[in-house]
């Protein structure tokens, strides 16, 4: 069986990539199943979704524990643990992510030894929450790899996933599709189907006895103010605002009144800081500074940098 | 203490009288429209203090019920049949928040057809639903379990709300001789409400009953009110062993009636339950082996009790008043489930549907089923389920299909 | 109460209270608003929650608020509120808590709640003259699921259970009008995009006792289709264009809060946004365009 996940940010096109390339098994006469993982998250929030593929009637639910493939159209998810990008590869698992950095580096960095392939799949945006055709890239390239799939059927699936956008987009998918699908003609075949769990040798669940715990305990109620702040929502962000303090004028702080989620606080002096661990990158304090001191640049242009979100 | 006749809504009226309630948000249904009628004619002759108010549904009538649970005071509302379904998913919603209160339901038939006599299909449609449930055999019952429910529903081990059940008209709109107890005693046993964490408070900023992500919190929180419930058999023994202290009334989670010598036992829960017991008697002037059980609790499921007076038994009758389409007698299934497996079980488990919408069950038809049971035990096997219905109720029918102009195809 | 301490945005508050890292989408409107009004309202509140996005606000163990939060169901958020507001009263009265431990009850549905499921409770709890403040916010679809059309959906939007070329072919319901049938003490609708004039209403309806209600507009970068950055420039173009009226309803008055000196167009607000987009392309439809802009114009004709 071919165990395949996708893993992207909300909006990236990853519960497309799933379907077009289950229907593409399909089509291929593949028993299939695919489906998107969801959770609170939203736009930005990193999210996955997967596909499982097979001669047989398929038994096996739910998400993908040991995937035999793992496409990330995001970079800057693979080092998020949250994002669950490395739950479960093994060394036979190919991973392909959507970068310019080279795979022997990403080798290093991830301290693997199993094999990285690497795609630039969105070097013609700034924002990768703007780039449009990922969903096709990475079905693209997931047919090249598993080598399988027609492409006929690959081209049918995007027709049938993508019809009711119309025929122009349709058009345009098949030819980003196809690009992929190209660029890994140097790896074809590379993804190996996974066998199944063996019932003869098998980590034990550590079940436990759940111990009564008084309701004090056990009622779901949070006892605190503010606990939200340990959730780290920068992290669904992809551009990054700043501010140039040159240019702030100290307004009435529009900038902190309209952020929705309140990441932008007044100092003592004033200025307006952002509180990058939290800011989810809307931009709408860029769309209404009235002398225009915001600006955004790419998340990963911006590691490392401290100013423009704090006054010095 | 001083004893007066009341009827079943009046000693549920007087059971929340006598508990101190602050709050009773309502919604009138019949059968059980007395009970907050007498509530609210005490609130307004300031003979109580709790502050009543109607809600426009069921389903807000148990919210707020719940709202007021949860922000730290001592909650009592009642309804019935449709209403107890309207607010189905308040019930469900408001037990996971572990803030207790406790309802009375009187039980309904439901529709359809709609019907205004009783049966059981009411409460045990809430049986999954977190709330404890305690089953009134006669109006004292349905006023010391009120008493009973707020000890066990506030005890820091269980923190559930409860439902006490009772029959409608069979005892809803049934006189009895009651007693009443002295407010001091009932205080003795049924303190002011501590609501300990329970609260909301401007010192103390509180989130309750938050979402979950994911079925690993989901099934601690979920399985957490389970162990309580659970918990709440054992706190129930120790409730009751005080309060026939303090008021010289026994109440067993499982009522066993002629039961020690007995071959032959009746199983019920309800009002109907007394018929059973009559039965017993003149089975036992007839020289029959024969007794009753009958749980009061129902959540928790009183299974090692049942255990305990069934094992060694030579064959159980179980009457349901109620009816899952397709399965049988609800009662039936939980009954079979505590026996499965144990050495000592009944060889013969009958099941009997009766009493539906309010029919009633007839002295002739309990001794018809203890022959029945009997008659089994004889033959090594047990018959199919039966409904107690009489050719006399067939004719009846028919001949109101005829006034429907029913064509019937013959 | 005539004098507002909010003369200017400048005397808007430059500290906010709602707490960061919630689950909204990046732009919400809806939790703009919130967190405007919670800046007013302050940390004495308990919110009680329908189901709806804002349910995602407190996932276990996470929540952003410094007072207090009851989720309920999406029917009954205003029973909640009763059974809170009357308990907190008993709690007074009977002197078991201190003055200083109460706080404001606040009702937080989305407009599936406020405009449909849950309005047989807010009628009951205007009815009974619940002391409480009701705050929808409306992102005009059932956005949580998907975006649904709901009972608050505007005509010809394009939503996910109304993909034809035509839209929703529904009208918005006008459930300001509906609330103020009930006579309740204060309806008013806002916005997130005007903080000033949210923050003089929520200011106002902080000091009376009764039913308050508040709706606020809350532009949708998800459920609407537009970029997130564009969520408040979207809300002024529903003042601008007249679309969502700022008005408030006191002693049995209604009165316009800020009225637009020169209407745009409605197109202005409608082209900004995915869910109308079949109006413009690919063929633009003057027909209905030309309804929605009639329907902006016969109201703002009747004030």
């Amino acid at each position: 069986m071919y165990r395949i996940r996708f893993h992207g940010r909300g909006g990236q096109g990853m519960k497309t990539a799933s379907r077009i390339l289950g229907t593409a098994f399909f089509l291929e006469g593949f028993e299939v199943q695919d489906a998107p993982r969801y959770g609170a998250e939203r736009r930005g929030a990193p999210i996955f979704a997967y596909v499982r593929a097979d001669r047989e009637a398929i038994n096996e639910r739910g998400i993908i524990g040991r995937p035999d493939l793992v496409i990330v159209a995001d970079e800057s998810l693979v080092p998020i643990a949250a994002a669950g990008v490395m739950t479960g590869i093994t060394g036979d698992t190919v991973i392909l992510i959507n970068s310019t950095v080279p795979p022997d580096l990403w080798q290093n960095r991830l301290n693997i030894t199993g094999p990285i392939l690497t795609l630039p799949m969105t070097t013609e945006v700034e924002d990768r929450l703007e780039a449009r055709f990922i969903g096709a890239l990475c079905a693209g390239a997931a047919v090249r790899l598993v080598d399988v799939i027609s492409l006929k059927s690959l081209k049918a699936a995007i027709g049938r996933e993508l019809e009711p956008l119309g025929p122009e987009i349709v058009k345009k998918n098949m030819e980003k599709a196809l690009i992929a699908y190209n660029s890994m003609d140097g790896h074809a075949g590379c993804v190996k189907e996974g066998g199944g769990m063996k019932a003869e040798e098998y980590e034990r669940p550590t079940w436990i006895d759940l111990p009564f715990d008084e309701a004090a305990l056990s009622a779901p109620v949070i006892h605190g103010a503010a606990t939200s702040e340990l959730m780290k929502t920068g992290l669904w962000r992809t551009m990054r605002p700043l501010i140039d303090y040159d240019q702030c004028n100290r307004c009435w702080w529009l900038c902190s009144t309209f952020c929705p989620d309140g990441a932008i606080r007044i100092n003592d002096e004033g200025y307006p800081e952002i509180d990058y661990e939290h800011c989810k990158g809307c931009m709408i304090c860029l769309a209404n500074c009235p002398p225009h001191a915001i600006s955004a640049i790419p998340e990963e242009q911006a590691k490392g940098r401290s100013e423009g979100g704090k006054k010095s | 203490m001083k004893r007066t006749l009341l009827t079943g809504n009046g000693a549920a009226a007087w059971g929340a009288r006598l508990a101190g309630v602050d709050y009773i948000p309502a919604f009138p249904i019949t059968p059980q429209t007395e009970i907050i009628e007498a509530i609210a004619n005490w609130a307004d002759s300031g003979e109580i203090s709790g502050r009543m108010v109607t809600l426009e549904s069921e389903h807000s009538m148990i919210t707020a019920a719940g709202a007021a649970a949860a922000t730290g005071v001592r909650v009592f509302t009642a309804t019935s049949s449709q209403g107890l379904l309207y607010g189905m998913e308040m019930l469900y919603t408001v037990a996971g928040w572990r803030a207790p209160f406790v309802l009375v339901n009187v039980s309904r038939g439901l529709s359809a057809p709609i019907t205004l006599e009783p049966d059981h299909n009411d409460i045990l449609a809430a049986r999954d639903s977190g709330f404890l449930q305690i089953h009134c055999a006669t109006c004292q019952e349905v006023l010391d379990s009120i008493l009973l429910a707020y000890r066990l529903g506030e005890d820091e081990r269980v923190r559930l709300p409860v439902i006490v059940n009772m029959d409608g008209f069979y005892l809803s709109f049934t006189r009895e001789p009651v007693e009443i107890p002295n407010q001091d005693v009932v205080n003795r046993f049924l303190p002011p409400y501590d609501p300990e964490n329970i609260s909301f408070r401007a010192s103390q900023p509180t989130s309750q009953a938050v979402a979950v992500l994911g079925g690993g919190p989901y099934s601690y929180f979920r399985y957490e009110m389970h162990l309580a419930a659970q918990k709440s058999i054992e706190v129930f023994d120790k409730i009751t062993r005080q309060f026939s202290e303090e008021f010289g009334r026994s109440y067993d989670a499982v009522e066993a009636y002629r039961t020690e010598d007995a071959e032959f036992i009746f199983v019920m829960i309800g009002s109907f339950a007394t018929k059973a017991k009559e039965a017993v008697d003149r089975l036992r002037d007839a020289g029959r082996a024969i007794g009753l059980i009958r749980p009061r609790l129902l959540r928790p499921f009183p299974e090692a009790q049942i255990r305990r007076l069934l094992n060694g038994k030579k064959g159980v009758a179980v009457i349901d008043q109620n009816l899952s389409m397709g399965k049988g007698g609800i009662l039936y299934t939980e009954i079979a489930s505590a026996l499965y497996g144990q050495p000592d079980a009944p060889p013969i488990l009958v099941s009997f549907i009766g009493g539906l919408g309010g029919r009633d069950i007839s002295q002739e038809e309990f001794f018809e089923m203890a022959n029945n049971i009997r008659r089994a035990v004889e033959e090594g096997s047990a018959p199919p389920p039966r409904l107690l219905y009489t050719e006399g109720e067939m004719k009846e029918v028919r001949k109101l299909q005829a006034m429907a102009n029913v064509e019937r195809q013959m | 109460m005539d004098e507002t301490r909010f003369k200017r945005i400048k005397d808007l508050p430059s500290t906010h209270i709602l707490g960061t890292g919630t689950a909204m989408c990046a732009g919400c409107g809806g939790l703009e608003a919130v967190h405007e009004v919670y800046d007013i309202l302050g940390e004495k509140t308990v919110f009680v929650n329908a189901a709806g996005c804002m349910t995602l606000l407190s996932i276990y163990p996470f929540t952003p608020f410094r007072g207090s939060w009851l989720y309920t169901a999406m029917a009954s958020a205003p029973a909640g509120a009763q059974g809170i507001r009357d308990a907190l009263d008993i709690l007074l009265e009977k002197k078991r808590i201190p003055r200083d431990e109460d706080m404001d009850v606040v009702v937080l549905t989305g407009d599936g709640s406020a405009y449909g499921m849950g309005l047989s409770a807010t009628s009951g709890a205007m009815e009974r003259n619940l002391d409480f403040i009701y705050l929808c916010y409306d992102n005009e679809g059932y956005g949580n699921t998907g975006q649904q059309y709901s009972s608050a959906t505007p005509h010809a939007a394009r939503t996910s259970t109304s993909k034809g070329p035509k839209g929703f072919p529904g009208y918005k319901k006008d459930l300001f009008s509906i609330w103020v049938a009930h006579n309740p003490l204060y309806v008013a609708t806002v916005l997130g995009a005007e903080p000033l004039d949210l923050a003089r209403k929520i200011e106002k309806a902080k000091e009376l006792k009764g039913p308050r209600l508040i709706i606020a507009l809350s532009p949708c970068p998800t459920g609407w289709d537009f970029d997130p950055s564009e969520s408040v420039e979207i809300g002024k173009l529903a003042v601008k264009t007249g679309i969502w009226p700022l008005k408030e309803y006191i002693d049995g008055k209604v009165v316009h809060t800020k009225v637009p000196d020169r209407r745009l167009p409605v197109e202005e607000y409608l082209k900004k946004q995915g869910r109308f987009a079949h109006l413009f392309s690919p063929k633009r439809n003057d027909k209905l365009i030309g309804e929605i802009q009639e329907s902006v114009d016969k109201y703002w004709k009747g004030i």
